[in-house]
């Protein structure tokens, strides 16, 4: 059923039972329908509320979920303390600089010969090995982190859910306990986005262009804040435009390479 | 040279107004905004300078003087220098969610990557089969928590990167 439907079947609900109580008399049933219809103007407020975002709780519990999902999807991690050390010191160091300092960064390189990298709210981050093997420098795997970054940053895959979340107000009534996944699994049921839908959409369609270029765009301004080249990103995207016409897909879920090419200043 | 299509230079100068925006934001006059739990600011333009103040999260600095990457910003009382990475050229906000917290009310996300998976996300592993992967992410977020504040600082120094270039 629709959320909006079942929110107003929740209010009717509640009204028509105060309605009923008021047919009965006394002066404690008339109360009683003025708090069941201030309890059920509450839940509309607190709805409404939740229309403005997704708070970190939430986040959190989406992006552990979507974290295990991709894992699963791409051959597992790499399990090599080396490697892990060099992406998270590189990748600390981005996010160091990046919108949100504090918070809890993960880099991981997944065990995948594709050439492609993800990310998943709250922090998560992942390179194929595949692309991993052409980050011959720091620049590189800079570049490449700093366009992931910049896609929890601007908060794209919440951006997803949120915008379904416009057509839905249920949030409070179906989660009250946000932490809960399985809650939030329900809550992301109600308005047709499940965890397995919104892993659908990042690992096998992708963000629209203007968002990755976008993510292009920020991922290059903040590899140079931290002091990293700012071609590295030209750099990665003409390096894989040489070896096209490899068989392995290269960065399927992001535009074409040329088109990324052109949208990046010139200056080496 | 062709001269470049319309499609071509809309993205051009949609580039160059974002640019020039960001950059009136940290330019003498402007506003920076503090993305840290705690920013430091400076009694000089360098890395290792005596802390002059300390101002919490989402604050407006007023921009007084810049010079290179560094600004001399004011909040108020508090006064000093801060390197142009440390802090934000457009408002921070705070999204708060069905908990109503904040980032900010939530500051324990620092030290979120040291608690280990949750029981919910194991939970979701073994009902979707996904139990491989759990065991990669338990191991991720022990890995990537073991790079400490100190080690990245010395990393920054190191590789010459951020305040220290």
């Amino acid at each position: 059923m629709n959320a909006r439907l079942v929110l107003l079947s929740v209010l009717a609900l509640s009204l028509a039972t105060a309605g009923h109580a008021l047919d009965f008399g006394g002066l404690s049933k008339g109360l009683d329908m003025l708090n069941k219809a201030k309890a059920a103007k509450s839940t509309l407020d607190d709805a409404n509320k939740m229309v403005s975002g997704i708070g970190p709780e939430e986040e959190r519990a989406l992006g552990e979920t979507v974290a295990l999902e991709i894992i699963g999807k791409f051959g597992g991690l790499v399990r090599d303390e080396e490697t892990m050390h060099r992406v998270n010191l590189v990748g600390h160091a981005l996010a160091r600089y990046s919108a949100r300092p504090d918070h809890a960064w993960r880099f991981g390189v997944l065990n995948s010969d594709t050439v492609n990298a993800f990310s998943a709210p709250d922090g998560y981050v992942f390179i194929t090995r595949g692309l991993y093997q052409t980050a011959t420098d720091d620049d590189r795997l800079a570049a490449i982190l700093g366009h992931e970054i910049s896609h929890i940053t601007g908060r794209h895959a919440l951006r997803i859910i949120e915008t379904g979340e416009k057509s839905s107000v249920l949030m409070k009534h179906v989660s009250s306990r946000s932490g809960d996944v399985r809650q939030v699994d329900a809550y992301l049921n109600q308005v047709g986005l499940n965890t397995e839908k919104i892993v659908k959409f990042l690992v096998e369609k992708g963000f629209d262009h203007p968002t990755e270029f976008a993510a292009d765009q920020n991922g290059r301004d903040l590899a140079a804040v931290t002091g990293y080249a700012p071609n590295g990103l030209r750099t990665v995207l003409e390096d894989l435009q040489a070896r096209k016409g490899d068989a392995q897909a290269v960065f399927s879920t992001h535009p074409p390479l040329a088109e990324r090419i052109k949208r990046l200043p010139g200056g080496r | 040279m062709n001269p470049p299509t319309p499609s071509r230079i809309w993205p051009l100068l949609g580039g160059l107004a974002a640019a020039v925006t960001l950059q009136a934001a940290l330019a003498a006059g402007g506003t920076a905004f503090t993305k840290r739990m705690e920013t430091k600011l400076l009694a000089e333009p360098t890395p290792l300078a005596a802390v002059s103040a300390k101002v919490g999260y989402a604050k407006s600095l007023k921009v007084e003087e810049t010079q290179g990457a560094w600004l001399r910003v004011r909040e108020g009382e508090n006064a000093g220098w801060v390197f142009s990475g440390n802090v934000s050229p457009v408002e921070i906000k705070e999204a708060t969610g069905s908990a109503g917290l904040g980032l900010n009310a939530s500051a324990t996300t620092v030290t979120a990557a040291a608690r280990g998976l949750s029981e919910e996300a194991a939970d979701y592993a073994q009902r979707h089969k996904l139990t491989n992967a759990r065991d990669d992410l338990a191991w991720l977020l022990e890995q990537s928590s073991a790079v400490t504040a100190e080690e990245l600082e010395a990393f920054l120094q190191e590789k010459k990167l951020g305040e220290f270039k």
